[in-house]
Order: structure tokens, then C-alpha cells, then sequence
């Protein structure tokens, strides 16, 4: 190391730096057992059918209208793909097609329709993308055993770093996104969600005090904003991580979250030492050989050759997917208003459990300026999740409008308008109306610039722009 | 060192596991019964001691009474026999309309809630005479809705603008045997959704007394939303012409064509949405009900106060529709009215009371976070 190494390249260095692969396996077994499970469970629940085979129609993300669903045994087809990818990433067969399968297949299908966005899909396919470049399969591994060059004990610093910091962005700004007014200073919304929970068993007598439900907001916020320096401090990081399968226990029994807290409980082993990771897979490889599943003596070379050490060009995708991941959810604040209400910038960043918005949404159509107005009966086109989800979010009300527009075009008008009268609700605020009701929908296109068609929550959040 | 690293790592895998099996076992079952705060169980037992199984009871007697005068119709097929069977029958559809809301539980059949299989309107006619003259028609095989039902006995003791000496005549024996057949099936279901309430659901129903999918109070919630927008949609605004796409009016759709008691069981129906809300039981008795849950959460007395106010709009709404026939006013400008009375009055039902009181509204679609 000579003193005339530029900043850019003692960064460099420092990314390259030699560490234990034992994290990152033992990560690539877990994330696969994870998903598979996942992608089990969403099967064995019927909800390929009733998500994306039995609907009218699907709303579709911002620029991805061209993703659409495939006939049933298609989707059927994509599922059992996906499946076949878990368990080959949880062995390590083949681990860098079938990793890319699974980032494609989960991604896929979570295109399919907005309506079932959920923050921990989001997390799932960066993560599953990350694990497409990162080395996870050169230990401990059928890639090994096929190619026993692949062998490798230790991997560059940011194939382990990447995830972690993807980690710590999620709790991070989950943490962030809570210090808000409703949330801190008025419980909300966990001061409406707690009390409907008290027939939980052991603690659910503690959910009708309002006492509770601040206390739950304040070491949310906490726990989600310093976990990870818990996690990446050595001294407290058995506490952090106690602290971590108590917290997603208890907000996995209180609500309708899925696999997401196991997800997580999972995917925070990463912060663990080296050594605790390493006598993980020995203990697998154990049972493995008790099972008579191993060959008795695996020759373990240690080798530096291309271990995924950073090249020079990942440097630069390295900082701009971090940057992006850093920046992104910050966009809300380029847009007036509350960004619960309006929803601009409200996806993709980690805000999770925020907010107790509901709504309902009465769309008519009429054939021109002239035309017999009249109302459309939603259960005809969505499925309840989807009427839901859209009667309170203003890109798809829009997009159910075109839809709408379009469809009664089909039907052999001429000049469908659509208007909407939307009533929302806003953590147990009176509903209010949401957009302009006399709009015509059918002349608003849908972009990256404000809103402007969406009625103010509060007047004065729109006075700075107008 | 090395074997307690293996210690812990075996404590993790156990703990991980534990929790896989924790949260598959925890779930939506409730069995606690301690709970301080408002006492949904409370509103469960009181509606359905109250409300729900004397609603079911008194449809069930009804279609007795039914039964009983189409014996004696089947018997002797006179004209003041009709009248009474007639009479029978408005009963049981004025009833009707008061369960027809607790379509969960024994009130789901295989093909859906029994409101959406045995109340379905308009009447297949066609279908109907085709089954009348088919030997070999198996009704519980049928999986068609319009050629059974409240509606389609409607249809066989009314007609379409027959005379009664003519309906009289044409009662053959085959004509018979199908109204019997039709109100028989009421019977049989009726039956036994009274007897799974009188059984173990009721106490099933009472215990389950949490908020997620699937609880009891979600599925008597979601069926209420339901069956208020059943009232708005397909007894006003598709016969009135007034959903999307519709060129006119249409007064062959309204329900109860044949006997033209259609007014009256919109009157009916929205009582019993009124009462499940307010909780009160069709006799005026107080029960609890979702307003008086309302009163304990937060935003909770607004709410009151604006349904309060939107239910008082409906109810002049209704009483302004004009007397008569509702066929032969689907063009009156009442409806319209009293459309979008009920419609002002869907948020305050449908999203912002489930917003409020936490109620899981989507049964069986997804998770959240």
C-alpha cells in the first residue's frame, strides 16, 4: 500500500478485501428455502387462480403494460419453474441460470398486477437479482462437486456488503418513513389496528389501551431505524437479533403479512460472523453425511482465482444500483402534498404497515357529452382485493377509468367518458372526497409529473406550488 | 469454541423453525376469552340471538306455511286456495329479505351465498316450463340459479299476466309436482341452515371472535357490504337503466315482477340493513350492533353522525318511490334519487367502517404490509 493510492482506490481495495463466502451461502441456502416455501404456500393457497388467472382484467406498473398474464397452465408452468429454481439455488445446481430463472419468473409475476404490490416482493426480486452476480455457489455446493474449481473459501467484501446494505436500506428507511406526525404523535394507524387484535392470545389484552399502541409506534420507529447498527455491532448483535424474531413474530401475528417476517428473520443472519456461518455449514454437512448424502472428503482447495473478486467495471454498477436504492424513495419529496394521500412516490420505498387508508369508488360512463350517464357495478370487472386497492390510489383509478373507456368503446360507443366519485378515508379520518368527480378521466393520461387532479387533504399542503 | 458455535447455530435453526410452525399455527383462531376493551363477541352473540337465527326461524315458519298451502293448492286448485298460497308466498319473500344478508356460515351453499342462489331474479321462464315438462329434470344436479328459488315459485302461482282462471287451468299435474319440487328445496335448505345455527355454529360463530379474514365478524361484515350493494345494484339501478352501457330502462328485471311486490321488499331490505347496522332485531328490540362498536374506536362517533344522516336521506328516498308497481315505474325519477342515496351512503359502509374498525375485507386475496 503505498500513501499515493487514490481515495477511489483504497475504495476499491476496501470492496475487494478477502472475507469468508460462509454468509453468503448460508444466505443462498436460506433466501431458497424461503422462496420455495413461498412460492408453495401461494400455490397451495389457490391464489395463482384467484390473483391472476380468474380476473377480468389487471392493473399493470407504470411503463410495464407489456407484461401480461399467461393462460392457467402457463402460470401454472411459471410456478413450477420457479419452484424448480429454489430448490436448485438452495443446492447450488447449475445456481447462475437458475438464480436468473427465479429473478425472472418472481419478477414475472409480480408485474402481473400492481394491486398486490407489496413492499417484501419488491425486496425479494432486488435481492434475487443481486444473487444472479454474486458467487454464492462456489462452496458448499452441486456446482462445486460438478466443478471442483469452482471452489473457493472467500469472496470479495462487497458480494457479502451488497446485501447487507440492501438489509439496512429497508429497515432504515421503513424507520425514517415512521417519523411522521400520525405515526409518533398519534398512534396512528396501530392505535385503529391494535384494538381489532385483542383476541390475539397472551398480549392481546394489552391492545385496547391507547397507552399500546404509542408505545408499539415509538419502538417501531426505534427498532426499524437502529437495528442494523445493532446488528453490525458485534457487542449487541445477539441482542439486535432477539430483538428482530420478537418484533417479526409480533407483527406476523398481528397481521396478514405472509412469509415477510420469516423473510426477514432469515435474511439478518447475514450480519453474523463469519466463524457462526461456517460452523452452520458444518453442521449441515454433518447431517448430510450421517444421511449418507456427501462424499466422505471433499478436497478443499483454497483458491484465489477469480473469486469474484470486484472488476473494475462492477465498480460503477455497484455505486449507481446503490444510488438508486439510496435516492429513489426519496422522490416523493419532488411532488406537493401528502404523500399518503396522493400516493405520488409513495411505492418502492419501504413503507411498510404506514398507513389505514380505505376507500370506495363509484365510476359512470357516458357516451359522449349527450349520453345516458351511468354507473358501473365494479364486482363485474375486479376481484374484491383489486376493487380495494384501487379505490384509493390515484394512478389506478385512472387506469381502471381507461379501461372502463375502453371497454364500452368495445361495446359500440362512441365517445365513452369516465368520472369517478371517490370517497377516501386517511387513518380514521372523515372520508373526503378524492378527485374531482365531474372530471373526465378519459382526457388525464397518467406520467411521472403531479397530480394535479387529486383534491388536497389538507388545502394548505398545495399552497407552496400554487 | 467450535462446538458451541455449533450449539448456537442449532439453537437458530430451531428457533427459525419454531417460528415456521408458530405462524402457521397462529393464524386467525382466537380462543382467548379474556378481552377488556369493546367485546366483539358481544356484538356477535347479541345479533345472532337476536337477530340472525329468529330472522332464519321465521323464514323457515314461513316456507312452512308455504309448503302447507301448496298441499292444499296442489289438492284442490281453486281460486281462494291461490289466494292463499299467494299470501303465503309474499311472506316468505318479505322474510327473505331479512337473511338474505347472512349469506356465511350454514347460509353458504356449495354455489354461493343462499340469497345468490335461491333469490336470484329475473326468472328463466323458458327454463322453468322446459324443467316443468322434463321427466328426467333433477333439480339438486341443477347448477342453474334463475330456474329455482323465492322467484321462480313466483312465477309458477302468479304467471305472466295470466288471468287466475287461466293460471288455474294450466296447473296440470306435471305443474304441480314442480312447485312442489321448487318449494320443497327452500324448505330443505331453510331447514338446514336453522338447524347448523341451532347446532354448534351458533357458539362457533360467537367464539371466533377476532378481526383477520375469515373471523366471524369479517364474514358478516363482507356479506352485509354485499348484500347492501345487491339492494342497490340489482332491485334499483339495472332495472331503473341507470348502470353503465344500459340504453334504457328495463321493467322486466325488477325483483317480484309477477306479484308486483317489489316496493315493499326494498322497504324490507333495507330495514334489515339498517337493523344489522343500528342493531336492532326486526321487531324494534335493541341489540348491539355495528354502531354501537363504532361508539368505542377512534373517528367513530363522526361515522355515526354521517351514516346516521345518509340512512335518514335513504329513508325518505324510499318512501317518496312511488306506490304501485315498480315495473311500471322504472323510469320515475324516485329511483334515481334513491340510487344515489344508497350509493352516498356505500363509503360509509363499505371502506370507511372496515377502515375504522380494522376489519380484514378481502377474504382469501393476499397478505398486506
Amino acid at each position: 500500500m503505498s500513501s499515493t493510492t487514490s481515495p477511489y482506490q483504497r475504495f476499491f481495495n476496501y470492496l475487494g478485501q478477502s472475507v469468508s463466502i460462509a454468509p453468503l451461502v448460508v444466505f443462498r441456502i436460506a433466501f431458497g428455502l424461503v422462496m420455495l416455501y413461498s412460492t408453495l404456500r401461494y400455490a397451495f393457497l389457490g391464489w395463482i387462480d384467484k390473483q391472476l388467472v380468474d380476473t377480468v382484467l389487471h392493473f399493470s406498473y407504470y411503463g410495464f403494460d407489456w407484461v401480461q398474464a399467461l393462460p392457467r397452465t402457463g402460470m401454472y408452468a411459471v410456478f413450477i419453474l420457479m419452484a424448480i429454481s429454489c430448490l436448485a439455488i438452495v443446492l447450488g445446481w447449475y445456481y447462475r441460470l437458475f438464480a436468473t430463472l427465479f429473478f425472472l419468473c418472481f419478477t414475472y409475476v409480480e408485474l402481473i398486477d400492481i394491486t398486490y404490490y407489496l413492499n417484501h416482493y419488491y425486496f425479494v426480486s432486488i435481492v434475487s437479482f443481486l444473487m444472479i452476480w454474486l458467487p454464492a455457489h462456489r462452496y458448499f455446493s452441486l456446482d462445486v462437486r460438478r466443478n471442483p474449481s469452482l471452489l473457493t473459501k472467500e469472496v470479495s467484501l462487497w458480494c457479502v456488503g451488497i446485501i447487507k446494505l440492501q438489509i439496512a436500506v429497508v429497515y432504515c428507511y421503513a424507520g425514517l418513513a415512521k417519523i411522521n406526525e400520525d405515526w409518533l404523535l398519534h398512534a396512528l394507524p396501530l392505535s385503529i389496528w391494535l384494538p381489532a387484535k385483542t383476541s390475539i392470545p397472551v398480549i392481546g389484552g394489552l391492545f385496547e389501551y391507547k397507552a399500546t399502541a404509542y408505545i408499539f409506534s415509538w419502538a417501531g420507529m426505534l427498532f426499524d431505524t437502529f437495528i442494523v447498527a445493532g446488528l453490525l455491532w458485534k457487542k449487541t448483535r445477539w441482542l439486535a437479533y432477539i430483538a428482530v424474531v420478537v418484533f417479526h413474530t409480533i407483527t406476523g401475528m398481528l397481521f396478514q403479512i405472509g412469509v415477510f417476517p420469516l423473510v426477514m428473520i432469515l435474511a439478518v443472519t447475514i450480519f453474523f460472523s463469519p466463524a457462526f456461518h461456517e460452523a452452520v455449514i458444518n453442521r449441515l454437512r454433518s447431517i448430510f453425511s450421517k444421511l449418507g448424502l456427501t462424499r466422505q472428503t471433499l478436497v478443499e482447495q483454497h483458491s484465489t482465482q477469480g473469486r469474484g473478486a470486484a472488476n473494475q467495471w462492477m465498480i460503477p454498477v455497484i455505486i449507481v444500483f446503490c444510488a438508486f436504492q439510496l435516492l429513489f424513495p426519496w422522490r416523493y419529496l419532488l411532488y406537493p402534498g401528502n404523500v399518503f394521500w396522493t400516493e405520488q412516490g409513495y411505492r418502492f420505498a419501504w413503507r411498510v404497515m404506514l398507513m389505514e387508508k380505505a376507500g370506495t369508488a363509484t365510476f359512470y360512463v357516458k357516451d359522449g357529452p349527450n349520453g345516458r350517464e351511468g354507473s358501473v357495478i365494479n364486482s363485474q370487472f375486479l376481484n374484491p382485493h383489486q376493487e380495494k386497492q384501487m379505490a384509493f390510489q390515484p394512478d389506478l383509478i385512472l387506469q381502471y377509468a381507461h379501461y372502463l373507456a375502453a371497454h364500452f368503446e368495445q361495446q359500440g360507443m362512441t365517445d365513452p367518458q369516465v368520472r369517478a366519485e371517490v370517497w377516501v378515508t386517511l387513518n380514521a379520518s372523515p372520508a373526503r372526497l378524492y378527485i374531482d368527480p365531474q372530471l373526465d378521466l378519459t382526457t388525464v393520461d397518467d406520467n411521472w409529473q403531479h397530480k394535479d387532479w387529486i383534491l388536497p387533504f389538507n388545502p394548505q399542503d398545495y399552497e407552496k406550488t400554487n | 469454541m467450535e462446538s458451541k458455535r455449533t450449539i448456537n447455530s442449532s439453537a437458530l435453526l430451531l428457533v427459525c423453525l419454531s417460528l415456521v410452525l408458530g405462524m402457521g399455527a397462529c393464524g386467525d383462531d382466537d380462543n382467548s376469552t379474556e378481552d377488556p376493551g369493546f367485546d366483539r363477541s358481544t356484538l356477535l352473540e347479541s345479533l345472532a340471538n337476536g337477530l340472525i337465527i329468529p330472522n332464519f326461524e321465521a323464514l323457515q315458519s314461513s316456507i312452512n306455511a308455504l309448503s302447507t298451502a301448496t298441499t292444499a293448492f296442489n289438492d284442490n286448485t281453486t281460486e281462494s286456495n291461490l289466494t292463499a298460497l299467494r299470501s303465503a308466498w309474499q311472506q316468505v319473500a318479505t322474510d327473505f329479505q331479512h337473511c338474505s344478508a347472512f349469506g356465511f356460515g350454514p347460509g353458504n351453499l356449495p354455489l354461493g351465498s343462499f340469497a345468490t342462489v335461491l333469490g336470484v331474479f329475473p326468472v328463466n321462464e323458458q327454463g322453468v316450463e322446459a324443467n316443468i315438462v322434463n321427466p328426467n329434470f333433477n333439480l339438486p344436479a341443477s347448477f342453474d340459479r334463475d330456474i329455482r328459488g323465492v322467484y321462480a315459485v313466483e312465477y309458477l302461482i302468479y304467471g305472466n299476466n295470466l288471468t287466475d282462471a287461466n293460471l288455474i287451468a294450466a296447473f296440470d299435474q306435471n305443474r304441480k309436482d314442480h312447485l312442489v319440487l321448487l318449494v320443497g328445496e327452500l324448505k330443505t335448505t331453510v331447514d338446514g341452515i336453522v338447524t347448523a345455527w341451532n347446532g354448534t355454529y351458533q357458539q362457533e360463530f360467537i367464539a371466533d371472535d377476532g378481526t383477520a379474514s375469515g373471523s366471524s365478524i369479517s364474514l358478516l361484515y363482507n356479506e352485509f357490504v354485499k348484500d347492501y350493494e345487491n339492494l342497490k345494484n340489482f332491485k334499483i339501478e339495472l332495472p331503473a337503466g341507470l348502470t353503465a352501457g344500459q340504453p334504457d330502462s328495463d321493467p322486466s328485471i325488477v325483483e317480484a315482477f309477477y306479484s308486483g311486490i317489489s316496493r315493499d321488499l326494498i322497504v324490507q331490505h333495507f330495514q334489515s340493513a339498517r337493523n344489522i347496522w343500528a342493531g336492532q332485531s326486526k321487531s324494534g328490540q335493541n341489540l348491539v350492533g355495528f354502531q354501537e362498536y363504532l361508539q368505542t374506536v377512534t373517528g367513530g362517533t363522526d361515522l355515526i353522525n354521517t351514516t346516521l344522516s345518509a340512512i335518514a336521506t335513504i329513508d325518505n328516498a324510499i318512501a317518496a318511490l312511488p306506490q304501485g308497481r315498480l315495473s311500471d315505474n322504472v323510469d320515475a325519477a324516485e329511483l334515481a334519487t334513491l340510487r344515489d342515496a344508497l350509493q352516498n351512503n356505500t363509503a360509509n359502509f363499505k371502506s370507511s367502517m372496515s377502515s375504522l374498525l380494522g376489519i380484514s375485507i378481502t377474504f382469501n386475496s393476499g397478505d398486506g404490509d
